[in-house]
């Protein structure tokens, strides 16, 4: 009998079939933009992960407060305060600099490019590792005497020197006013994930390179803020708490003068506008999903009507109220699932077109898919109540006597 | 799931399985417009028995639909009692009258009223299908037939591919589907050319020969030439109730064997 109906449901919207698509349009564009933002949602969710496994999840980033407004000359960080933090928490910091980078023009020969220096010191490659083409690493005695030695991005070094293996060219470039020349002593290549390349883009014109953190800080060594990654394993909130009243103490300051930004922290704030994202299209997805159960009421009444005579012929031949209820009710379920499934189906190949034209790995869970074709069921069937028991207790003889 | 009191129960007559199939006593239905109440039918007394081939004839107004409706079970009577095979049928609910419907009465309309957009075949097993029988018997029965008058090469073929004679023959073979013991034909030669008519008349002829109880409701004087008994009404009451000495004689070209299946010697199929 449930065969029947929809069989039966299946023939009455083939009928009309675009009125039964206007009729879905509601729900198609809910169900729809459901879909697409729980993919989307789930996509930035699995890249930012995938992005902070990268940056390391350990990282964090420790400067002056800027609402601090009497900063002294002795909030800044030195290098003899690294040494300090590191001493007094040892093993639990795997890495600290003076995270300095800089972006400038350099010079080689005739050509001139715009390269991001990195200031990091010889470890980082321990903790953020590359592939080393050609040459070395930083290390230790770059770092302490200041050499003015870089480790160059396999790309940059073709277009800047002509050739990936730039070991021993040499370029000009300026710091703080202090025009130098700089050595290649290593080329590396770094693969990057979907997210980092969709944000910095495939081949940009600026180069990359590492170089001397101690470069970056000199003349006056002061810096404004510090970067480390704590070992890994690290219960970071614990951790953070530690350092900063360390850090605060240290400066003769409160621990809330100071500001730390962990990738831990910032992982949440990514969930959070993804939330707050979430639940906006939410709440345009239930309104269209109530517009388009109206709609579906709405046609459903109309049909009632149209087929007043089906009914009463129906009844004449042994129909109970119940059988004409689930007529109806079959009907109205099936065309607003149908309305589920073509929004289904346009949210998939949205977010996969769109995905693929971004090189992002999409993230689509059938979970959702099936909930949101039963919801739409559920909303047909809701809203397909009224119609159906106003057809089923249409009067017999009043019902064939329509015309 | 079927609940259905028989007369015994209901405090009516004591039941056997009696000669009558139809009894009316005191029949009285009113319509209440609101501002006017209308006499439909003025305390009608009328028994009709199985294997009867019966019209009923009148002008329009004369209570004849009125009657109609209500041995369909479409109505129920204001007063008095309808008993239909042994069942009161005043104080049933619209689900039991429902039930009523589809296994004891077959339907023909003078406007076929076959479902549009279905195909015969289905319009066919349609009573069936209300009865829980399961798909492959009621496909089996509605082709069978379908066969019986005609029309097997029309199983799928949509209602208005269909010629009004063939659409009429279609809503016969749904009227059997159930093998009810009474049929209830309204007007079933009212949208027919003479040719179709004497068709439709002559398979209700055949049916009434293999035992069917046949009650065919008109104002034409050669369809009711048909029948063995005709009743007149005028004004709510039956103004003629005779018999028909010679009824109109078939031509024998139409073949019913297997369209009608007498089922008074079976077992009640109630409840």
């Amino acid at each position: 009998m449930l065969i029947e109906n929809m069989v039966m449901a299946f023939y009455a919207i083939r009928a009309n079939k675009m009125r039964a698509f206007l009729t879905m349009l509601g729900i198609i564009i809910g169900i729809g933009s459901v879909i697409s933002i729980v993919s989307i949602g789930d996509t930035m969710r699995g890249l930012f992960s995938d992005l902070y496994k990268d940056v390391g999840i350990t990282q964090a980033y420790i400067s002056i407060g800027y609402w601090v407004e009497d900063v002294r000359t002795s909030d800044y960080f030195t290098l003899d305060d690294l040494d300090r933090i590191k001493k007094v928490f040892g093993d639990e910091i795997a890495y600290i600099d003076s995270s300095a980078s800089i972006s400038t023009d350099v010079h080689a020969g005739r050509t001139t490019m715009k390269f991001d220096f990195s200031g990091v010191d010889y470890p980082y490659q321990e903790v953020q590792p590359v592939t080393i083409l050609y040459g070395r690493y930083l290390n230790e005695g770059d770092v302490l005497g200041r050499k003015k030695n870089v480790v160059m991005e396999k790309k940059s070094a073709e277009k800047l020197f002509g050739t990936e293996n730039a070991v021993g060219k040499t370029f000009r470039t300026t710091f703080y006013g202090n025009t130098d020349e700089y050595t290649v002593v290593g080329v590396y290549e770094k693969e990057m994930n979907a997210f980092q390349a969709l944000m910095m883009g495939t081949g940009g014109d600026t180069g990359a390179a590492f170089l001397p953190y101690t470069i970056l800080t000199w003349p006056n060594d002061n810096f404004y803020a510090c970067r480390l990654f704590a070992a890994e394993g690290t219960d970071m909130p614990d951790f953070m708490n530690r350092l900063m009243t360390f850090i605060a103490k240290m400066k003769g300051r409160n621990p809330e003068d100071f500001s730390a930004q962990t990738a831990v922290e910032e992982m949440g704030t990514v969930d959070g506008v993804m939330g707050a994202l979430s639940a906006a299209v939410g709440g345009i997805a239930a309104i269209s999903l109530l517009v388009g159960g109206i709609g579906i009421m709405n046609i459903m009444l109309v049909s009632v009507t149209e087929r007043t005579r089906e009914i009463g012929i129906r009844k004449a031949l042994g129909a109970r109220t119940r059988d004409v209820m689930i007529q109806f009710l079959t009907e109205s379920a099936i065309l607003a699932a149908c309305g589920g499934a073509i929004g289904v189906i346009l949210a998939v190949s949205i977010v996969t077109v769109g995905g693929a034209a971004l090189g992002l790995p999409v993230v689509i869970k059938p979970g959702v898919i099936l909930l949101a074709v039963s919801f739409s069921a559920v909303v047909g069937i809701f809203f397909g109540i009224y119609p159906a028991s106003k057809a089923a207790k249409a009067d017999p003889i009043d019902a064939l006597r329509y015309e | 799931m079927w609940k259905i009191r028989s007369g015994a129960e209901s405090g009516g007559l004591p039941q056997k399985k009696s000669e009558e199939l139809i009894r009316l006593e005191n029949l009285v239905k009113i319509y209440d417009t609101g501002a006017i109440k209308v006499l439909g039918l003025k305390k009608i007394d009328l028994t009709i028995r199985r294997g009867e081939f019966v019209a009923i004839m009148g002008h329009s107004g004369s209570g004849k639909s009125t009657l109609m409706n209500i041995l369909g079970c479409l109505d129920r009577p204001t007063l008095g009692h309808y008993y239909l095979d042994g069942v009161d049928t005043a104080g049933l609910s619209s689900n039991e009258l429902s039930f009523i419907r589809n296994q004891k009465i077959g339907f023909v309309f003078q406007s076929f009223n076959l479902i549009s957009r279905t195909t015969a075949l289905k319009n066919v097993e349609l009573p069936m299908t209300y009865a829980r029988i399961s798909k492959k018997k009621r496909t089996e029965r509605a082709m069978e037939l379908l066969e019986c008058v005609g029309l097997s090469k029309r199983a799928y073929h949509m209602p208005n591919e269909l010629s009004g004679g063939q659409r009429q023959r279609v809503a016969i073979a749904r009227a059997l589907a159930n093998e009810p013991p009474l049929i209830l034909a309204d007007e079933p030669t009212g949208n027919l050319d003479t040719a179709a008519s004497i068709e439709i008349m002559e398979i209700f002829s055949e049916l009434h020969k293999a035992g069917a109880t046949v009650v065919v409701v008109t104002h034409e004087e050669n369809i009711a030439a048909f029948t063995d008994r005709i009743i007149r009404f005028s004004d709510g009451q039956i103004l003629e109730d005779r018999i028909n000495e010679n009824p109109t004689p078939v031509s024998g070209r139409i073949h019913t064997k297997g369209l009608y299946r007498n089922r008074q010697n079976k077992e009640e199929a109630v409840c």
